[in-house]
């Protein structure tokens, strides 16, 4: 007995200083999903996110000069395990990326008392654009409701709306239904028929049904909000059903390369509202390929780094580089604060010549947050397959903002009301 | 020698009927007892609350809910799931329709709407058995959820289609929602959990336990020596159902948070049978240290590899942790089919008599 009580006091031990070592620099967690259904779309990503600080560290020593210290945390998409990662991570990382809309769903009224910024750039509530209800939540650049107006507007501008028929192909799950208050107002503005079609977790891939409703239902234009194992059952499905295939539009998370390979050539016209685009001739991938891919550092290989997925992990993790650069200048010190980090995301900048100084020209639209915009509504292209990689198929379209923004007013109030007492940020002005 | 019960004489039929006629088990439960209500809650970080206390005690009182139903009472269901969803929704839709009620009487009222359920769709056990009532429960799990998603009263409208719990506060006390602490919660998860288990540990040795065990037995001599089996069966689904639902409701009201429909689908209904069955069916113990195995081995094993500085990746820990605990899962079963309760049960039998074995 008393061996194992000393046993298990050097255990305890050894732990603790183990623990003790491990932390230097900005500790920065990703909550990842490496594993699970939705692997092969999180993978890419992960791996983006990763590779640009890990070029951070190897080529500039970090931001600020101090060492990101970029940690994986597994969740597997679950939104159990996302929470176990976020009170794994919440004692000394200054920011969390929940990675689901699930898990920011969970997270988002517990970082107000734990004062730990969300980033979800691309994902989460669309509501979380306004900064002075959700003073810790970013979805930089662009929300699902400015992704479904770009959409909409994409669509006007190849001809009338009014009078036409819009499917809405969804998840149904709390991300899938995100855009349908959007939608259904911007149906009664515009005159189009809007006809959601949900699409269960179950059925993601076998959607014959779902596809047979559009059959009869002979829509103008099918939306996809679409995520995993989805979206490549309904591409198969549309080609299947002979679909005209240019016709059919997505999410940017249903623009997965993948995805669009399993069909090639017979996906040819599909199309995808994106905020980030890959740029091969960027000077940035050649500092990865001599940073980071040279060296070993890498997870990823050339062909998923020539992706949408892979240059959009870039993306994600330039915004929250960018936010720990603007934060370390404003606090006049390397070492942050979770709360000077709320500061840097709140006072990005992320300007054309911000952009040719990171040397991600054309990577991202340029956009700028503030205390009352936490989003940016940067805008998006629309990229289109051409039977073996995406393209952009338009110039940078803007969201409607007039119209989103009461929208976004509005639902975030009816939140912060049935979650009383909720802290608003009243010195915000604007 | 510790468990040694010479010198314990019983000299009247009370006191061989006790709840715990050997002295040692009384107090290895009052140990247990003084970690949970005292120690835990002083050492514990909110890590440790989030992830093994409040989780472990939860998923033990749904597979404790369960096991009356399978373990006891021997009609094998597929739809905890799905009532733990009724008591969650429930109690979501008591709070918010009365938003002066008391959360933890609003908790415990929830579980009459699943004992409710519950009852409805254990009719059909009365003329089907086994496999075939196991999947008339999986009719139950599969319709739930559907209503779950489709009914947007249950979830006022909203436009996620999720139920997020509001601040709710007890004697100016935040007793669930983000403004709660982990340590309240974990005192009102383990009060509820505490009573729900007395109760079941007298219901089931009572006269009512012993007309489920009959049932389950043989159901037709059962009838013979005059047992109504249709009470029997449908008060052991209310009973069950009601403890499932008050663990739904505490399942997402005291650690959740929040709840989307697709919550309630079968991965979980099969999480909480493996725990009763690993546990050990008809047991009342088997329970926690199923729940143990299941829901707290693979977090403790999830930070090992760090706390030794072992430099895995977090995806790596995440399979190493998958093929461990299906491992150990499958070794438990070879040496003792009859779960970890029966196996607990060998220990202490060979404790007794050491150092003497017949």
């Amino acid at each position: 007995m008393k061996m194992l009580t000393k046993l298990a006091g050097a255990a305890a031990l050894g732990a603790l200083m183990a623990g003790g070592a491990m932390a230097e620099g900005l500790y920065a967690p990703n909550l990842a999903y490496r594993t699970g259904p939705f692997a092969a779309t999180g993978i890419p990503l992960m791996n983006g996110q990763k590779d640009y600080m890990e070029l951070m560290n190897a080529r500039d020593g970090g931001i600020g000069g101090i060492a990101i210290d970029f940690d994986e945390c597994e969740t597997g998409y679950s939104t159990e395990k996302g929470v176990e990662c976020y009170e794994k991570t919440k004692g000394k990382a200054i920011v969390t990326q929940p990675w689901s809309t699930g898990i920011t769903l969970q997270v988002l009224p517990k970082t107000n008392v734990d004062e730990i910024p969300i980033l979800a750039p691309g994902y989460g509530f669309s509501p979380m654009a306004d900064g002075k209800v959700f003073q810790w939540a970013f979805n930089t650049p662009l929300s699902y409701w400015d992704g479904a107006s770009i959409l909409v507007k994409y669509l006007g501008s190849q001809g009338d709306l009014s009078g036409k028929k819009i499917a809405f192909l969804h998840l149904d799950h709390p991300f899938g239904k995100e855009p349908l208050p959007f939608l259904e107002a911007a149906a009664e503005a515009q005159g189009f028929e809007l006809v959601p079609i949900p699409v269960g977790l179950k059925e993601m891939q076998n959607q014959s049904a779902q596809w047979l409703q559009i059959r009869r239902e002979r829509p103008d234009y099918v939306i996809m909000w679409g995520w995993g194992a989805m979206n490549a059952g309904a591409i198969t499905e549309a080609v299947k059903t002979k679909f005209p295939m240019e016709n059919m539009l997505g999410v940017w998370w249903a623009g997965h390369d993948a995805d669009l390979k399993i069909v090639g050539e017979d996906g040819k016209g599909y199309k995808s509202v994106s905020w980030s685009f890959p740029n091969p001739e960027a000077p940035i991938m050649a500092d990865l390929q001599k940073y980071v891919v040279e060296p070993g550092k890498t997870l990823s290989n050339p062909e998923e780094m020539s992706g949408v997925f892979y240059s959009r992990g870039l993306v994600i993790s330039m915004i929250l580089g960018e936010g720990i650069r603007v934060a370390q200048e404003h606090a006049g010190k390397a070492e942050i604060s979770p709360a000077d980090l709320r500061w840097g995301l709140e006072n990005l900048d992320i300007s054309e010549a911000r952009l040719e100084e990171l040397g991600m020209t054309g990577m991202v639209p340029p956009f700028s947050t503030s205390c009352d915009n936490h989003t940016g509504h940067s805008g998006g292209w629309i990229l289109e397959w051409d039977g073996e990689k995406f393209v952009k198929a338009s110039d940078l379209i803007m969201p409607d903002s007039d119209m989103i923004a009461p929208l976004e007013k509005k639902a975030a109030m009816d939140y912060a009301d049935a979650n009383q007492p909720w802290p608003v940020n009243e010195a915000c002005g604007g | 020698m510790l468990y040694r019960t010479a010198g314990q004489f019983k000299t009247s039929y009370k006191s061989d009927m006790a709840l715990f006629p050997v002295r040692q088990d009384a107090v290895l439960l009052m140990v247990i007892l003084g970690f949970a209500w005292v120690v835990f809650p002083l050492t514990a970080s909110e890590f440790a609350f989030q992830t093994l206390l409040i989780p472990i005690l939860i998923y033990a009182l749904a597979a404790q809910g369960l096991n009356i139903l399978t373990g006891y009472a021997g009609q094998l269901s597929l739809g905890t799931a799905a009532f733990m969803g009724v008591g969650a929704y429930a109690c979501y839709k008591l709070v918010t329709l009365f938003p002066w009620m008391n959360p933890v009487l609003a908790i415990l009222l929830s579980g009459f709407f699943s004992a409710g359920v519950g009852v409805a769709f254990g009719i059909p056990s009365l003329r089907i058995k086994g496999f075939y009532l196991a999947i008339a429960t999986l009719a139950a799990q599969f319709f739930l959820v559907w209503l779950f998603e489709k009914w947007g009263w249950l979830y006022n409208y909203n436009a996620s289609g999720a139920i997020q719990v509001p601040n709710l506060d007890m004697f100016g006390l935040y007793v669930a929602g983000p403004q709660a602490s982990s340590i309240v919660q974990y005192y009102v998860v383990l009060a509820v959990v505490t009573l729900m288990t007395l109760l079941c540990i007298n219901l089931t040795r009572g006269n009512l336990g012993r007309s489920w065990k009959a049932t389950r037995d043989m159901d037709i001599a059962a009838e013979l020596i005059g047992i109504n089996l249709m009470r029997s069966k449908l008060t052991a689904f209310a009973v069950s159902s009601y403890v499932v639902g008050v663990a739904g409701a505490l399942f997402v009201f005291m650690w959740r948070g929040a709840a989307e429909p697709n919550l309630f689908d079968i991965p979980l209904s099969f999480r909480i049978l493996f725990i009763a069955i690993i546990g050990g069916l008809g047991s009342i113990l088997g329970n926690y240290l199923g729940a143990i195995l299941i829901v707290g081995l693979p977090v403790v094993l999830g930070t090992v590899p760090q706390a030794l500085g072992l430099p895995i990746s977090s995806a790596m820990v995440e399979h190493l942790n998958i093929m461990i605990v299906g491992a150990l899962i499958v070794f438990f079963l070879i040496i003792e089919p009859h779960g970890l309760a029966r196996l607990w049960a060998l220990i202490r039998e060979k404790l007794i008599i050491w150092p003497f074995p017949h």
